[in-house]
């Protein structure tokens, strides 16, 4: 019985000799699994077992696909820019490739154009719930149909589905063998080392990859480069799990022309007295600590602390500190008031603020009793604010991380960030939630950051990054 | 199960030791387990986030208690815990007024002046009268969806303050086990219950014999014959209860911690005391079993001993393990198999597992009633068939391996 079947993730070819399949297949594929008596790979070689398979091999038994075919209803989605066109051209050459645009230059769109134009089961994969049910809108409003739902407590599929990557990477194993094409929205969210398990254990051709920063962005603050997992024996990449990039349309192409011109301006603000007075308690803190050590041992890292602080009382307490002295920058007092001297300033205009923590959401929420996007909210919840913003129901919105990334948002012009990280990526892609084009009218980013503190030098980092070259720099 | 994030594991010398606490090194924590436990008990219609705070207090003053210890506890705590969820959304809908409400009067303002005159908390307290609540019920009620707000209704507890540390000691190796890459269990006793919980944990075996009274199981997954991945280290990790119930095993497991460089490995023993939340099951599948195994006695009979589960046959990623192995002094060995009175699928399982083993002599001991099922057997030449009404007798399985020892080739 020549037989090659779906397992678990997996490819397994039973019934075959060593010498037969060395002939067939060469020695790079298959690896022989004792456990089970048979051969086994990833089932991302479906596509080159197969090939060989029809080459060099007759009479084997395939009961590896369990596609279901999709007719869309052609004519729906909108005409698509140049650069879109473009985009889906280069994709087509390939088939499986990562298509590089900066956020706001309508991904969705591409995908969807895509998604038209090979018309098979289709699995989109997206970084949180939110994103999920937007990709489940724009398909419904777009291709007219109903996808499959898969994450958020629901199991769902349907020829044409939708997930996170959390979801994506434990349901993989037995979904590997449903979908023949499958999209990874921000796709630099793959290659993490259990995560990229999505992208193996399924037999699809045909991938596309979705991203505004195809590579890990290069200032990790807080985190080091220890966070870029690599996974073990080999370390995957977005070459390997879905394609070379394919094409790639840099930020400044398209700024004032699709997207809005747009200002920085940056907010120095001071810490109260007795905030002050207690942020540099914690920072003494932490400094003799650290100093202490790196007098003992020059080498001493903050990696080193961290790990030490499970143990050893004094580290602990200056990770506390450093903690304690974070929450400080994070909802000190002086940024309400300049928040508040914001939303005065552009009064009528919908204001998006992002903050760095679901508490400082929430007190901004309570402050000025405007909506807060946070991940407790249900889809419904979600929307009514979203769509609420852009009739004019809800004057500002306040969110944390959830907005990050695509999330579509109402046209703004202005949006406020209080403090934040400085990763170069989350700086570009928050960038791009405010720089939706809207008549020739720029957009404002204003930077809310601690002066005397840690935010300051990450908004200097910020402002090193590609996004926020040639633009201009003011105080208030 | 905890999450990584509660992990406490140090590594020392390329062994991982996770976190433990002994009467011996952590006397103080009976104590404190009894304070947490009280918390809890008492919290009813305390909020999420409260209880965790006094969680936090009773643990403040423990010189060598990392803040994962103090959320470990938390997860455990809360895992026998009800909150109250907001299931039908009203916060959500509070919410909805609330923001609509205030939406014409914006911005709220510190100051009213001649621009914007709705003063904040002016504001608010007109909000709270148009909505028909007092501003601080719907202060409270706002975020009440949110996880930390969530409040307690109900604790079901643990029966001891000794059950919840002998609890965060299991939790504290199963979360280690998250990045096991590889689990080898050496065993001597309950080979099927080990593989049975490992099937249930859905992982999958390699299982080789080291000697007669010992057998090494390899547990991973599927891809890990490809790849060593850290996938499985999930089930591995579901796996441990069930094994900590078991006896006469050791393991070790090889794991890859994230941010670490190269291998470690966690040592584990039947002997070390973890104790598991799962009882431990029973020794005999029947009691037509037991009695027989009551009645052959612990002494040779004919040079025959009889040993329960003993051996296991095995063929890909099937098991079947005899229900006993008569070992004689001459070392050849004879499987012994008691079919009882079972329902139909029982047998048709039977016969299939028979069937799928038949190139294994083995002894069969089948009820009178069911007989004919098991008398068409493929290799049954090799298998002798005795028959039994009620009870299966001593002397009807020594006659036959007397009559018939010429015939049974030794395992």
């Amino acid at each position: 019985m020549n037989h090659l079947s779906f397992m678990d993730g997996t490819l397994v070819l039973e019934g075959w000799q060593a010498q037969a399949v060395e002939r067939v297949f060469g020695t790079e594929i298959w690896t022989w699994d004792g456990r089970a008596n048979c051969w086994r790979c990833a089932a991302q070689q479906y596509p080159q077992v197969l090939k060989l398979l029809q080459e060099k091999a007759t009479g084997y038994v395939d009961t590896v696909p369990h596609w279901q075919a999709v007719k869309f209803r052609a004519g729906k989605l909108p005409t698509l820019r140049t650069e879109q066109q473009q985009a889906v051209d280069a994709w087509l050459r390939t088939r499986a490739g990562v298509v590089v645009m900066p956020t706001g230059t309508g991904k969705t769109e591409v995908a969807l154009r895509i998604m038209q134009h090979m018309s098979c089961s289709t699995l989109i994969v997206a970084p949180v719930r939110d994103l999920m049910y937007q990709w489940h809108r724009r398909i419904l409003a777009g291709l007219e149909v109903d996808a499959g739902i898969i994450g958020d407590s629901l199991y769902n599929v349907r020829a044409i589905s939708v997930t996170t990557y959390s979801s994506a990477c434990i349901h993989m194993p037995k979904l590997g063998n449903r979908f023949k094409l499958l999209i990874f929205d921000e796709c630099h969210h793959l290659p993490g080392r259990v995560r990229s398990d999505a992208a193996r254990m399924s037999i699809a051709a045909y991938r596309l990859g979705l991203t505004a920063t195809p590579k890990p962005s290069g200032h990790l603050a807080n985190t080091g480069p220890s966070r870029l997992d690599l996974p073990l024996g080999g370390s995957p990449n977005l070459d390997d799990l879905i394609g070379p990039v394919c094409y790639e349309l840099p930020l400044e192409k398209v700024r004032g022309r699709t997207l809005a011109d747009y200002d920085v301006v940056r907010i120095p603000v001071h810490l109260s007295d007795e905030e002050q007075a207690r942020y540099d308690g914690l920072a003494d803190v932490v400094r003799h600590y650290m100093h202490q050590r790196r007098t003992e041992e020059p080498t001493f890292t903050w990696e080193q602390l961290c790990m030490e602080s499970s143990s050893d009382i004094e580290a602990r307490r200056a990770l506390q500190a450093y903690r304690q002295k974070q929450a400080i920058e994070d909802r000190a007092s002086e940024k309400l008031r300049i928040l508040e001297d914001l939303l005065r300033l552009h009064a009528g205009s919908p204001v998006i603020v992002f903050v760095g923590s679901n508490a400082m959401a929430r007190d901004v929420s309570q402050r000025f009793l405007i909506p807060c996007l946070l991940s407790h909210c249900g889809k419904k919840e979600r929307l009514d604010y979203l769509d609420g913003l852009r009739d004019g129901i809800y004057p500002a919105l306040v969110a944390n991380q959830v907005l990050d990334e695509g999330v579509d948002l109402p046209e703004v012009k202005v949006a406020v960030v209080v403090g934040g990280m400085a990763s170069t990526k989350q700086a570009k892609q928050r960038l791009g939630r405010i720089l939706r084009k809207r008549a020739d009218s720029r957009a404002i980013l204003y930077e809310v950051v601690c002066q005397n503190t840690g935010e300051a030098k990450r908004s200097r980092y910020r402002r090193d990054s590609d996004a926020y070259r040639g633009t201009r720099h003011r105080r208030l | 199960m905890l999450t990584r994030d509660q992990s406490v594991v140090t590594y020392e010398s390329g062994l991982a030791i996770p976190d433990r606490l002994k009467r011996s090194t952590h006397r103080a924590y009976i104590i404190l387990a009894q304070q947490m436990l009280r918390v809890y008990e008492n919290g009813v219609g305390r909020t999420r986030r409260e209880l965790h705070q006094s969680v936090s207090r009773v643990l403040q003053n423990q010189p060598d208690c990392p803040p994962r210890r103090v959320a470990a506890f938390c997860k455990l705590l809360d895992e026998s815990a009800t909150y109250i969820k907001d299931q039908r959304g009203s916060a959500a809908k509070l919410r909805q007024m609330v923001f609509r409400t205030a939406a014409p009067l914006h911005p709220l303002v510190t100051e009213a002046d001649a621009w914007f005159e709705h003063e904040h908390m002016a504001a608010k307290l007109r909000i709270a009268e148009q909505l028909g609540m007092s501003w601080p019920d719907i202060e409270r009620n706002l975020f009440s969806d949110v996880i930390e707000f969530h409040t307690l209704q109900e604790f079901s507890g643990y029966a001891s303050a000794e059950d919840l540390l002998a609890r965060y000691n299991v939790a504290q190796t199963q979360a280690a086990l998250y990045d096991a890459v590889r689990l080898r269990v050496w065993a001597q006793q309950d080979f099927k219950l080990i593989l049975r919980y490992a099937k249930l944990a859905r992982l999958m075996h390699t299982i080789r014999r080291i000697n007669p009274a010992t057998y090494c199981f390899d547990f991973d997954g599927p891809t890990s014959v490809m790849t060593s991945s850290r996938r499985y280290g999930v089930n591995m990790a579901k796996f441990l209860p069930g094994l900590l119930s078991c006896r006469g095993w050791r393991l070790v497991a090889e794991l890859r911690p994230p941010r670490w460089r190269g291998r470690v490995t966690l040592k584990l023993d039947s002997s070390d005391g973890l104790k598991s939340p799962v009882s431990a099951a029973n020794n005999f599948d029947s009691d037509l079993e037991r009695e027989f195994s009551a009645k052959w006695g612990d002494q040779p009979r004919n040079g025959w001993t009889l040993k329960n589960e003993a051996d296991i046959l095995h063929v890909d990623q099937k098991v079947f393990i005899p229900d006993f192995t008569l070992v004689h002094t001459s070392g050849q060995r004879v499987l012994l198999e008691l079919v009882g009175f079972w329902t139909p699928e029982y047998i048709a399982q039977k016969l299939d597992t028979l069937k799928r083993f038949s190139q294994h002599p083995i002894l069969l001991a089948v009820a009178e009633s069911t007989t004919k099922n098991f008398s068409h057997l493929s290799g049954s030449e090799t298998r002798c068939i005795i028959p039994f009404k009620r009870r299966l007798s001593v002397t009807a399985v020594t006659d036959c391996l007397m009559n018939s020892s010429q015939r049974l080739p030794a395992e």
